[in-house]
């Protein structure tokens, strides 16, 4: 679900009035509104198809929207910790009968890098069109899995992405990480299809939970070797979300035992949250949450600085409670920095967390529709 | 008020200098009128201006309200005019794109003393009710120098000096007009040194003098 | 205490009755103006008409400079280098790609094209990606926080037209342009976004998609470090060693391009200002003389002399402010209205980008008015000096004023000669612009100075002639020199303004019709060809019998003497290099066309320009080094702003291996479908509708573009004149109005009107044949100039002055119109108040 609406909003704000809003009509304007419209003209995320690799490593342009999205918790020789986040978004502007390609191309890039060092938070945010090579999903040459926009890269060392190697920038501070992991693909829902509402809105989804980690920061000229454990989401669809759903709020912690735990919390209108989650083993078995599995509440609101110039401020809860009855399990997470948040084009907050309860951890937070 | 000691003044002609005052000399006392006669060309003019600071004696002094020309500059005498004289042509000299009610004040603004009581009160003196908005070319000429005469009064001078006042006008205006004229300056106080060549007109006034190669002479007077 | 504030009180009680007495005097003296608003207004209107057109022309050129500052920016982004390719034959985007994804982000893609519309109206078109541009600084705002982005970027795509263009072109919101090559531009919106000026915005994958092209015209580099130069240099030598990192010099460049335009609008505008001065002369002039009497009578009410100049100094300073205040703003309305044929004028020579919001600048301000105050201070120094030096004695009694004119028009006749003198001698060490356009003022102000002088001879000439018995004839000869002192301002402003229309009109008609012989004689083709997918080898390899000949061109863009110059290469063979016009050449001319390796032609730009002559040796840069040629000849090259070089095409070929195609001539036979299999030929070997124009229609769209750069030349004149229409009108109501009293006079002794007519309106007449007359050989002198001297010096050009009568004879019957007209009106005027004045005829003589 993470990272789905700066999308959404990015094509709104950019399309002032874009022919897909058109057939919005309840809370028009929203950012949400092209999640909520109808897929018509694309193909529709449905239950039952299988997931393979490593084609589905590649992009899906028949579909709306996808993306390949990346966060680290890493710390340095001393222990300070830091937070990698680095997503590359694909949308299609416009269905077509068939894929075309260069200038004519239907599809649209656009990334975000971010960093958290001990000293702040730190975001760069690129776009591109696709087509022309600029950015994009592919094959490298020697056949490896590369994700890039400009020279923001993403480059496995095989035709997938794990291992894997990335290379970007953000305003200056290099970031080159490589990581490798042991636990197979985690495939969310059902088979990776993961139901996003209760009209049957959903996407495929898979992740790859456990990534360790080393690699290097480059900041102000100084290196600082970094190591640590990240998770690496892929998703895409065409009409992942329902027209009363306003926001949500998503979790991927990772647990001091070895377990690893997906959860978000769809905020509905007039309804419950929808929840849903994925709950990982060490070993790597993984069992879907199912309401009445799951239980995610705000615990604490804190005050989140939206516009550093303006000293605009936001409410947005800062520490949760997540609980799982069946295991008797229950965690509270704590954002490690309330400056979490990306102005971007389209704003959200994204940022590392720490778990403490039935056992501690670390892991990544991302609240949008606030 | 005013006295002429022996002024000469000379005046450079095509055919030889031609010497219009030739050691004059002349007494008017405060609160006195006098008439001055003459032929045309005698000089009467030359000696009016020469009262007003608006020429200098080429020898000789006058001395006026007290102060000797000798000692007179150029802003002294802008000074004198403004605050102690007033001049009354026979070409009235009013202000053309002034009102009449702002043409009979200018002086008298110019020298700080307006005094508003005794300016309705020369206006119904000089019959001007009625005419204060006007332009001084809506007004006859007998009108036109009654706007005249009170911006010479308003500002209450010491010596009013009036070259040919009614030369311009007939008969019977300018009668009215020399009545008026010599009344108001009773009732001010002021003294009066008129230029005319009318013999009836010099009667209004209290003393008639004659200049005839180039010396004053006192005719007559009371 | 007391008697240490005493003095300081009744100093301050005398400084403020000083001041009152100030105001008073003030009041009375602007007590004219209320009593005579007719003066007042043409007062006002030659100080508002004059500064309007100056300060129109001021806030353009402003304007202009401002924009050149911002040559440094592409479409609200940093532009501090280019990537170019060195044979000028576009970008490929896998190269401009390879360079995103080695991390130049500040590197930005552009394609700019001229396209010519159906209607053979010539647009530029600039396209760029909005998601790559770089912020800008200053509001941070990206490429997409204006406009619509997805309507611009996915079909059917839109085209932004800043409105002007919009109605230059008569496209409304929402339709399609139509283009010369069949092609439809995508729907318009009308809005522009920073720095397009007068151009069209196209998203670029849009603008190649419906355009049919590939190739990027240049990339844009938006900030470089020092280091990053370095290292960019390094990664294109490597990616492509035809691409070449190129410091954008644009707004040095377009700064010293410009400056021979901005100069000579500049001189127009003093030429108007001095126009109107003229009325303001006047009207000032008629303003004190009717106050004369006033002036004498506060005199001898008291006012000092010094308290009296202080009143007549505020009172200019009063009406400078009113002039400045209303010229500025007519101005600005003004300016609004000429900026789209300067912008037209810029953009068409120099490639400068003009945006549309004009700015009032300070300076402009503050420089108008003191313009204005200059110009009062000039008219009113002279009569207030006489009157000052008076004594008020003699003040009343002044001599008539057809004396004293006679002595003005002697003192403004050695005054001219003075100027013709001093115009001559500045002549001959011309050798600037501004120089030049002195030695015009000097002239057109001598030709004035000399023009009462030549009225009053031609009027006392007539009266000698003339028998006793015409005595009518005679008295209007005479009444004609009493008019001639209140006239002669009005008449001098209208030979001014004569001898500039007749002088400009001229310079154009030159222009015009040797720019259009040029063209005919080198458009010799029937059909021109510019295509980057046409394969010429294919298509001359076995053209058919529908041609006759063909004339292929290469060629290429270097740095010479610090700035862009063209090369190219001609084919030596073809009828018409054969016949190249050369303006002159050398012995060894011939060589050229014999192919010698070591010659060279080149344009008169250079030649006048740079300052090179024949015989002189040019080193032109060759991949690395220099090669030398001689020049052997210099050739016309009318509208370019650049040096240009011709050599034999195989010459070109061989020295740089970077000189890409400069398009195809191709001469037709007679058939009568020649064209058509032309065409047909054209598209087999990869041509595109739209890459062929036909001569007519280029012959057409050169003259179009000539037509419109010199629009606002047209209208600054025409402005300039109604000028002096009205310092005409102005003059003859003040001097009818001076005169009732005579023209009443007149009357009573039985003159009748038509009589009046003639005594009036011959020596007006006389008078305004006289100007016309002494306008044509001034307005020659000054065609003369500007072509045989300022042009050559402003853009390196010549051309032969070619005389017509014609525009005199139209400014003949324009200048009767107007006089006319005027001289109607203040007829009218008499008739309407000659009545009341014979009333006063009657009262008294004063």
């Amino acid at each position: 679900m993470r990272g789905s609406l700066p999308i959404v909003a990015w094509l709104s704000a950019v399309a002032l009035v874009s022919p897909v809003l058109a057939e919005s009509d309840s809370d028009a304007g929203s950012a949400l509104d092209i999640m909520r419209a109808s897929g018509e003209g694309y193909r529709t995320a449905l239950p039952g198809q299988p997931i393979g690799f490593p084609q589905d490593h590649l992009a899906h342009p028949d579909y709306r929207i996808e993306w390949w999205y990346l966060t680290a918790n890493l710390i340095d020789t001393e222990g300070q910790p830091y937070g990698v986040h680095w997503t590359l978004f694909r949308t299609a502007l416009r269905p077509v009968d068939s894929v075309v390609g260069w200038w004519r191309s239907n599809q649209m890039w656009m990334a975000h890098s971010a960093v958290h060092t001990p000293t702040g938070h730190h975001y760069e945010e690129r776009f591109a069109r696709g087509g022309i090579g600029q950015a994009g999903v592919g094959l490298a040459e020697a056949g490896q899995f590369n994700a890039w926009l400009d020279d923001w890269q993403l480059l496995g060392t095989s035709d997938a992405p794990v291992p894997g190697h990335l290379s970007t920038t953000v305003n200056g501070l290099a970031i080159e990480l490589d990581w490798q992991a042991d636990q197979p693909w985690v495939l969310h829902g059902d088979n990776g299809f993961s139901q996003k509402s209760g009209q049957g809105q959903g996407s495929y989804y898979y992740s790859q939970p456990r990534l360790q980690i080393t690699g290097e920061l480059t900041i102000d000229g100084t290196a600082v070797p970094v190591s640590g454990e990240g998770w690496l989401d892929r998703e895409w669809s065409s009409q992942p979300l329902a027209r009363d759903q306003q926001g949500w709020d998503w979790f991927s912690l990772q647990f001091d035992d070895g377990t690893s735990l997906m959860a978000f919390h769809l905020r509905q209108k007039d309804a419950e949250p929808y929840v849903r989650g994925t709950w990982i083993d060490a070993d790597g078995q993984s069992r879907s949450l199912n309401e009445g599995d799951l239980v995610i509440e705000p615990l604490e609101w804190g005050e989140v600085v939206v516009d550093p110039g303006e000293g605009t401020r936001k409410s947005l809860p800062l520490r949760w409670r997540i609980e799982l009855p069946s295991q008797n399990a229950r965690w509270t997470v704590r954002a490690r920095q309330a400056d979490s948040w990306l102005a971007t084009l389209v704003p959200y907050w994204e940022g590392p967390v720490r778990v403490e309860g039935s056992s501690g951890g670390v892991g990544y937070l991302e609240m949008t529709g606030y | 008020m005013l006295r002429l000691n022996q002024v000469v003044k000379q005046f450079a002609q095509p055919d030889g200098d031609v010497t219009v005052l030739n050691g004059a000399n002349f007494h008017l006392p405060v609160g006195r009128s006098a008439a001055l006669l003459g032929e045309s060309g005698s000089g009467k003019s030359t000696l009016l201006h020469l009262i007003a600071g608006l020429d200098t004696p080429d020898s000789g002094d006058l001395t006026i309200d007290g102060r000797s020309s000798l000692t007179l500059h150029t802003n002294d005498w802008n000074r004198l005019r403004r605050d102690r004289l007033s001049l009354i042509f026979q070409q009235y000299h009013l202000v053309p794109t002034l009102t009449v009610l702002d043409n009979l004040q200018l002086q008298a603004r110019l020298s700080h003393r307006l005094d508003t009581a005794f300016r309705d009160h020369l206006i119904d003196r000089l019959g001007l009710d009625g005419l204060t908005r006007r332009l001084p070319h809506q007004l006859s000429g007998g009108q036109q120098q009654r706007v005249a005469i009170a911006r010479a009064l308003l500002h209450r001078p010491a010596l009013v000096l009036a070259d040919e006042p009614t030369g311009n006008l007939d008969e019977d205006t300018s009668e009215r007009v020399m009545g008026v004229l010599v009344d108001l300056v009773r009732e001010t106080g002021s003294s009066l040194l008129m230029v005319t060549h009318s013999a009836h007109m010099a009667g209004f006034l209290d003393e008639q003098w004659r200049l005839q190669h180039g010396q004053l002479r006192r005719l007559s007077g009371a | 205490m007391a008697p240490a504030t005493w003095p300081v009180t009744s100093a301050v009680r005398r400084v403020k009755a000083g001041f009152a007495r100030l105001l008073r005097v003030l009041l009375t003296l602007l007590s004219h103006y209320r009593r005579h608003p007719l003066q007042t207004m043409f007062l006002l209107t030659g100080l508002v008409t004059g500064v309007a057109l100056w300060s129109a022309v001021q806030v353009i050129n402003a304007h202009a400079r401002a924009s050149y500052a911002e040559a440094d920016q592409v479409l609200g982004a940093q532009a501090s280098h280019w990537v170019r390719a060195r044979q000028g034959q576009g970008i490929s985007v896998d190269d401009y790609v390879q360079l995103r994804r080695q991390g130049w982000r500040s590197v930005y893609p552009i394609l700019e094209q001229r396209l010519t519309t159906a209607e053979q109206g010539v647009i530029s078109l600039i396209a760029t990606d909005l998601l790559v541009l770089p912020a800008d600084a200053a509001t941070g705002d990206s490429g997409l926080a204006e406009g619509g982005w997805l309507q611009l970027a996915t079909p059917p795509f839109e085209v932004w037209l800043p409105e002007t263009l919009a109605q230059q072109l008569g496209v409304e919101s929402g339709e399609r342009l139509q283009l010369s090559s069949g092609r439809e531009l995508p729907p318009a919106r009308l809005f522009s976004r920073e720095q397009q000026g007068l151009r069209a915005f196209m998203d670029i994958g849009a603008a190649l998609t419906v355009l049919d092209q590939s190739r990027l015209s240049y990339l844009v580099v938006a900030e470089l470090t020092v280091e990053d130069e370095a290292r960019l240099n390094a990664d294109l030598a490597e990616l492509n060693p035809d691409l070449a990192l190129v410091a954008n010099q644009q707004r040095l460049d377009l700064n010293e391009l410009t400056q021979s335009l901005h100069t000579q609008l500049s001189a127009m505008s003093l030429l108007s200002f001095a126009v109107g001065l003229f009325i303001v002369f006047n009207a000032v002039r008629f303003a004190l003389t009717s106050r004369r009497h006033t002036l004498t009578t506060l005199r001898e009410l008291g006012v000092s002399q010094r308290l009296l100049l202080a009143a007549i100094a505020l009172e200019t300073l009063v009406m400078s402010l009113v002039g400045t205040a209303g010229g500025l703003a007519l101005g600005y309305g003004l300016s609004l209205l000429l900026l789209p044929s300067v912008a037209a004028t810029l953009q068409n020579l120099y490639g400068a980008v003009l945006d549309h919001n004009l700015l009032l600048q300070p300076q402009t301000l503050i420089q108008a008015w003191l313009l204005t105050l200059a110009g009062l201070l000039l008219a009113l120094a002279w009569p207030l000096w006489r009157l000052a030096r008076q004594s008020i004695q003699s003040q009343r009694d002044e001599p008539a004023d057809w004396q004293q004119d006679a002595r003005a028009r002697r003192r403004l006749l050695g005054f001219s000669m003075i100027l013709a003198v001093l115009a001559v001698l500045l002549y001959f060490r011309l050798n600037s612009i501004v120089m030049g356009f002195t030695v015009l003022a000097l002239i057109l102000f001598a030709g004035a100075g000399l023009l009462p002088w030549s009225v009053a001879l031609v009027l006392q000439g007539i009266q000698r002639v003339l028998p006793a018995s015409a005595w009518r004839l005679n008295w209007a000869c005479g009444d004609g020199l009493a008019q001639l002192g209140t006239l002669r301002t009005a008449l001098m402003a209208l030979l001014l303004a004569l001898t500039a229309n007749f002088g400009v009109d001229s310079l154009v008609d030159s222009f015009r019709t040797s720019l259009s012989d040029w063209l005919q004689q080198r458009l010799a083709a029937d059909l021109f060809v510019q295509s980057d997918t046409l394969d010429i080898d294919a298509l001359l390899a076995e053209p058919g019998d529908w041609l006759v000949e063909s004339h292929r061109r290469n060629g290429l863009t270097v740095r010479w003497q610090d700035r862009p110059t063209q090369i190219r290469g001609l084919n030596t063979e073809t009828s018409d290099t054969r016949a190249l016009p050369l303006a002159a050449e050398s012995d060894r001319a011939s060589d050229w066309f014999d192919g010698a390796p070591d010659v060279i032609f080149a344009n008169e730009q250079a030649r006048y320009l740079a300052g090179i002559e024949l015989g002189d040796r040019v080193q032109l840069p060759v991949e690395g080094q220099t090669v030398s040629f001689e020049v052997v000849g210099f050739y016309h090259d009318y509208g370019n702003p650049t040096y240009q070089f011709y050599l034999p095409h195989e010459r070109v070929e061989a020295l740089w291996s970077t000189a890409g195609e400069q398009g195809l001539g191709l001469w037709l036979s007679d058939d009568a479908d020649a064209l058509a299999r032309a065409e047909a030929a054209l598209t087999r070997a990869g041509a595109r509708p739209g890459d062929w124009t036909r001569r007519d229609d280029v012959l057409a769209i050169s003259l179009r573009v000539f037509d419109r750069t010199f629009a606002m030349t047209a209208a600054i004149n025409a402005l300039t004149f109604t000028v002096a229409g009205i310092a005409l009108l102005a003059s003859l109501l003040a001097i009818h109005q001076q005169r009732l009293p005579s023209y009443a006079h007149w009357r009573s002794m039985g003159v009748s009107g038509p009589e009046w007519l003639l005594i009036v309106g011959l020596p007006l007449g006389i008078g305004l044949l006289v100007t016309w007359l002494l306008s044509i050989p001034l307005g020659t002198l000054l065609a003369g100039l500007l072509i045989y001297d300022l042009n050559v010096l402003s853009f390196g050009w010549t051309m032969p002055l070619i005389w017509r009568f014609e525009p005199a004879l139209t400014l003949f019957w324009l200048t009767l119109a107007v006089a006319g007209f005027t001289f109607a009106i203040s007829a009218l005027q008499v008739r309407l108040r000659l009545p009341q004045a014979l009333k006063h005829l009657g009262e008294d003589a004063a």
